[in-house]
Formats: C-alpha cells, structure tokens, sequence
C-alpha cells in the first residue's frame, strides 16, 4: 500500500463523512430500521399465532373403539371437534375434516404380539388450516403413543419400559398440484411485490433525479407540457418499467418451475406444478396495479425530492426495503384479520394470496383495491406538486 | 414582447434565511429586437429569465410575455416561448429526430406538423446527419445545432437565452449569435443574457446591466457605450459594477 492509496482512501472516507447522507444510511438508519422490522415482524408473527390458536378444525377420527380414550383427548384438545370416521377417507374435503387420525383396524392384536403398529394422522401440509389441525392434534398423539404402550404393557402383563415401536406418522397427502398452488399462493404475492419495487426503482430516478443531474430539467420545465403532463407521463414510463419486471420475473419463476426442473437430473421428482391460469393471471395482474401505481408514484415524487441520482437511489432502496418488509408480512397467514387490507403492499400481497388459494373475500378485495387505489391517487398528488414546488426542483 | 415590472424574487433558506435574488426589476423588450442582461455571475439574470420562462414564480411584481401574464397565465407563455440555457443539455440516448418530436409533442404539435417542420429546419440547420444519430454520440457541434433546432422548431414568438454560448468554442458561440441576429430579422422578441461584453456590444439592440437583483443601467447599446470614454461596454460595465461593489 502506497502513500497514494492511503491519501485516496482518506479523501474518500473524510468525502463519505461529511456526506449527511451516507452518515444516515451507515450510522442512523439501522438503528431506526432493524428495530421496525423486528417489532413489524414480530406483530406479525404475533398476531399469527393468535390467529392460529383461535381457528377450530375438524379431525376425523378412523377406528376409534380400538383406542379407548383418545377420542376423547382428542376433542379435549382446544378448538377441535373430533370427527368419527368408518374409513380412511379419500379426501379430506370429502370427510368434511381437516385432518384424520387413522388407528388400523387390530391393532390391538398387533399390540398383544408386541408387533410394531402405525397410527397415522393425514393432513395436508399445502392447506394451513389443515396444517393448523396437524398441529392441534400434535400433543394428543403424545397420548396416542402412552395408550399404545400402555395398553402393550397390559396385555403381557410386562414393564411398560421394554414397549415395542408404535409409530403415530404424519403423513402429508398434499398433491403437486396443491403443493405447487401453495408455494405460489406463498412465494408469487411477495415477488411480485419485490418484482414491482426492482422494476421502477431505475426508471423512476433516472426519470426525475436523472433529468436534474442531466441538465435537461429546465428545457421541459420551459415547455407547454404542464407539470401534471410531465409526472404523469414520468409515473407511466415507471409503471411499464415495473409491471414489465414483474411479468417477466413471474414467467423466469414459471419457466424455472415447470420447464427447467424436467430437465435438471434429480429435480424432477421434486418439481411442483406451479400452474396459474389465464383467469387467476389476469386477476393478479389487475390486483398489482393500484400498488403498481402507488409505488411508480412514490418513487417519482422521491426522484423529484433528491438532489442527486446518488441520494434518489439512497431514498428508493429505502423505499424498496419498506416493500420488501411488508410483502414479507403476508407469509403464513391463511385469513388475516381486515385491518391488514388497509396496509398499502402488504393488503395486495394478501389479496393475491386469497386469489392464488380460491379463498376471496368480497370485502378484503374492497378494502385492499380500494386503499391501494386511494394510496395510489394521493402519491400522485404529491409527486405532482413537488414537481410543482421550485423549492424542490432546484434545492441545493 | 416582454414587459417587466417591479419583478422580485426572494429564496428561502433554513440556514442563510431570506435570499434576494432579483429585487424590483423593470425593463421592456420589444419585438424585432435583441435585449441582452448583463451581469456577473450570481447577479440574478438566471433568476430573471427562469421567472420569464415560468420555470420559476415572482416574489412580487409583474411580467407579461407575448401579451400574458407569467403567474396568472403560464400555460400560454410556455406555449409561445423558447428557451435555451448553456447549461442545459440534452437527452443522449435519444437521436435527433426523436428529440425534435419529443419536444414538438411536449408543444403541443401534431405528428404531421412535427414532420414537416423536423424537414423544414434539416437545410437550415444541417440536421440531416443528425436526425437518426443518437445525442450521445455527437460532437459538441451537432449537439448545439440540435438545440438551436430544438429551441425554434414550435416557432415561438419569444425567445429566452440564458449564456447560450456558455461552453462553446468561436465556432459554436458564433452560430448561436447568428441565430439570434437571424431571429431578430425575423420579428421575434429575443431576450439574451450574458457575462461576455463582446458578445452583447454585437448583437444588443438594447441593454440592462444588473448586479445584486439590481438594473444598474438600462439603454439601448449605443448610449450605454458612450457612458466610458473609450465606447467600450467592458470599461462601463466594470466602471458601473465596480462603484457598487466598492459601495457595499
């Protein structure tokens, strides 16, 4: 390391200090942001798990007789109603259950000859109620399992201790068609989220900040065109920009799952079947695009804001950050309450998710298109009177 | 024609407080006519044109612009001006023919009409190895004729230069100034600001010389030289300039 390296390093270094900017994004920021997104996740969390708890289900219950009592643990076990069942049904949906726990028939025999016997509880990992059931369902299998021992170490008169194997499985009955639609109904809300952000974030700096930074503010500011035409005109060219990166993310996504995964050696048996159809496409191309908007919108308005294109990319990373933690807010909850749908991004995630699960709710559609549309209007506003304000425009 | 009267501009800054930019300036520019502002760097003639050219809004006072006020109508000033600024540049990653149509559109012009005036001003303006070529890869030169093109082709009744030379060599800064002698043959009203007493003494049918947002001196060209025994506008602007610089 030369002297020139170090008198290059410490003009940069004292250049990045004195930067209000960096300063904030090195020694402020995080401590405002990390904390917001672990209190927002952790509420999210929160509420999820209080959710969950407050969900009843229904278990069905496949040769009952042969185990006294669990039954009864069963429907001890808060919130579920235990269903009895003369066979292991062939859907759930069909047993009108969520989950069934399916003791073959003599396995009290099996038991007497201190064979190893299978009780397995069907669920399907793909539906959360389902999974909620399994989970119900979990600590009564504990109970399951001390009766079967119990009931071994009676019948030969033997130490409980020495008991043989009684498996209670899970047994997820999840098709691919219902694993594929879960990990879309997952995975396709955020990334379309995280797709719109990354699509407008360039254009919509590079339209205004980059128009400053170029010198060619002035020429259009000179023109007939009013300030509406030109931030409308400005959050179009943001909204194509974006709504083209989603499409094209959404097809990298479909291609990956349905054509790519065929042909790459030991991903075949693993490969899900991610189908979205025209109808549910078209829904969830109309659903993003109030937020679609709203974003296009913020990120002019943040682009008429900075100075620079160094400090508009500075404020639209944080912007996009914001969009990544409230997309993340849609994981792992099947019915959220309606207040969500009032949280803009976060209400178009959930609303996707209900279409990608066949599980609309008119209000939540109402409330989450109607927010974003509101949210997408008042940016508007703003980002147009910003450009409006020579205060803004030529802040130094 | 521009007429300007009492015009202000204050800025506001949190740290520096109130900043008086341009601070009662009066003067008319008639058509036919070239009226050049003179001034220092930072003497307020940016301001001043910004505010003619509705980019910026006056504190107080007034100005019309081809018959319309700039606060009240701005629409229809910006529809019939020009404005060309040394500092501005223009879009690289567009070429010629995309850049006139941009700003015949952003005028409010049909396609039809962007057509033929974009064929109109290829002879004049020597557009021809300009017209499919992008901005970026263009010489300093081409980028200049590009804008003349750019600022004349809605043919507008008013045309505001801030330093329009500002950056060029003796080629460039001399087409500009053809330009503007070109237009004022024409009738246009064309105001022109510029630090380049040279430049002004050539083409200023009319001058106002302005320091601190203040018309120190307002004439037309030929009485304001005579103020300095030489007949240079140099040795009376920095005689004017100077006593108010030493007064302060």
């Amino acid at each position: 390391m030369t002297g020139r390296t170090l008198a290059v390093y410490r003009k940069e270094i004292l250049d990045t200090l004195r930067d209000g900017r960096s300063i904030f994004a090195i020694f402020v920021f995080p401590f405002i942001l990390y904390p917001a997104m672990l209190g927002f996740m952790s509420w999210i969390q929160s509420r999820n798990n209080q959710e969950e708890q407050s969900i009843s289900v229904r278990v069905g219950i496949v040769g009952a007789a042969q185990l006294p009592g669990v039954r009864e643990a069963l429907a001890a076990a808060p919130g579920v109603t235990a269903v009895p069942l003369q066979a292991p049904p062939p859907t759930l949906e069909g047993a009108g259950v969520d989950a069934a726990l399916v003791i073959p028939s003599g396995i009290r025999d099996a038991i007497a000859r201190g064979d190893s016997a299978k009780v397995e509880l069907l669920y399907k990992e793909a539906d959360h109620t389902s999974s909620a059931a399994a989970e119900r369902v979990d600590p009564v299998l504990d109970d399951v399992r001390r009766t079967l021992t119990v009931s071994w170490a009676n019948s030969l008169g033997a130490n409980a201790r020495s008991a043989p194997t009684f498996t209670v499985e899970r047994k997820d009955i999840s098709s691919k068609n219902e694993m594929g639609r879960f990990f879309a109904a997952l995975l396709i809300p955020y990334l379309l989220v995280f797709m719109i952000a990354a699509g407008s974030m360039h254009t919509a700096v590079d339209a205004t900040t980059g128009e400053k930074e170029r010198s060619t503010l002035e020429t259009i500011l000179a023109t007939a065109a009013s300030r509406g035409d030109l931030v409308i005109g400005k959050t179009m060219a943001v909204l194509t920009a974006s709504l083209t990166g989603a499409v094209t993310g959404i097809t990298g996504l479909w291609i990956t799952f349905n054509v790519v995964t065929r042909f790459v050696p030991g991903m075949q048996e693993n490969a899900m079947q991610l189908s979205i159809g025209p109808d549910k496409a078209l829904l969830l191309f109309l659903t993003i695009l109030p937020t679609a908007i709203f974003f296009s919108a913020t990120l002019v308005a943040i682009g008429c804001f900075a100075r620079s294109m160094r400090e508009g990319q500075t404020y639209a990373t944080y912007v996009y950050m914001a969009a990544i933690f409230l997309g993340l807010g849609s994981f792992g909850q099947q019915t959220p309450p309606l207040s969500r749908f009032f949280i803009p991004i976060l209400n178009t995630a959930l609303l996707q998710r209900e279409i990608l699960t066949d599980s609309v709710q008119s209000l939540h559609a109402v409330t989450a298109l109607g927010t974003s549309g509101i949210a997408a209007a008042v940016m508007l506003v703003i980002a147009v009177r910003l450009f409006s304000n020579e205060s803004v425009l030529f802040r130094t | 024609m521009i007429q300007v009267t009492d015009l202000k501009k204050t800025f506001h800054d949190r740290k520096k407080g109130e900043i008086p930019a341009v601070r009662g300036i009066s003067f008319v520019c008639s058509p036919g006519k070239v009226f050049g502002l003179l001034g220092r760097n930072g003497a307020g003639k940016t301001t001043t044109l910004r505010m003619l050219a509705t980019i910026l809004v006056p504190t107080s006072g007034t100005a019309t612009v081809a018959g319309f006020d700039i606060v009240e109508k701005p629409a229809e000033v910006r529809r019939r001006i020009g404005y060309l600024s040394g500092d501005t540049k223009l879009y690289d990653r567009l070429t010629g023919r995309e850049l006139l149509s941009y700003f015949g559109s952003l005028a409010g012009m049909a396609p039809p009409a962007i057509a033929g005036r974009i064929e109109a001003l290829t002879q004049p303006f020597g557009l021809a190895e300009l017209l499919d070529r992008r901005v970026g890869k263009m010489s300093t030169g081409m980028k200049q004729r590009l804008s003349i093109s750019r600022v004349v082709f809605h043919e507008p009744e008013v045309l505001i230069f801030d330093e329009p030379t500002s950056g060029l060599d003796v080629i460039g800064a001399h087409a500009v100034l053809g330009l503007i002698q070109e237009l004022k043959g024409k009738g246009r009203t064309v105001i022109f600001s510029t630090h380049i007493m040279t430049e002004a003494e050539r083409i200023c049918d009319e001058i106002a010389i302005i320091e601190e947002g203040e018309i120190l001196a307002r004439g037309d060209t030929e009485s304001i030289r005579a103020r300095a025994p030489s007949r240079s506008l140099e040795d009376v602007f920095v005689s004017i300039v100077g006593e108010k610089i030493r007064d302060r």
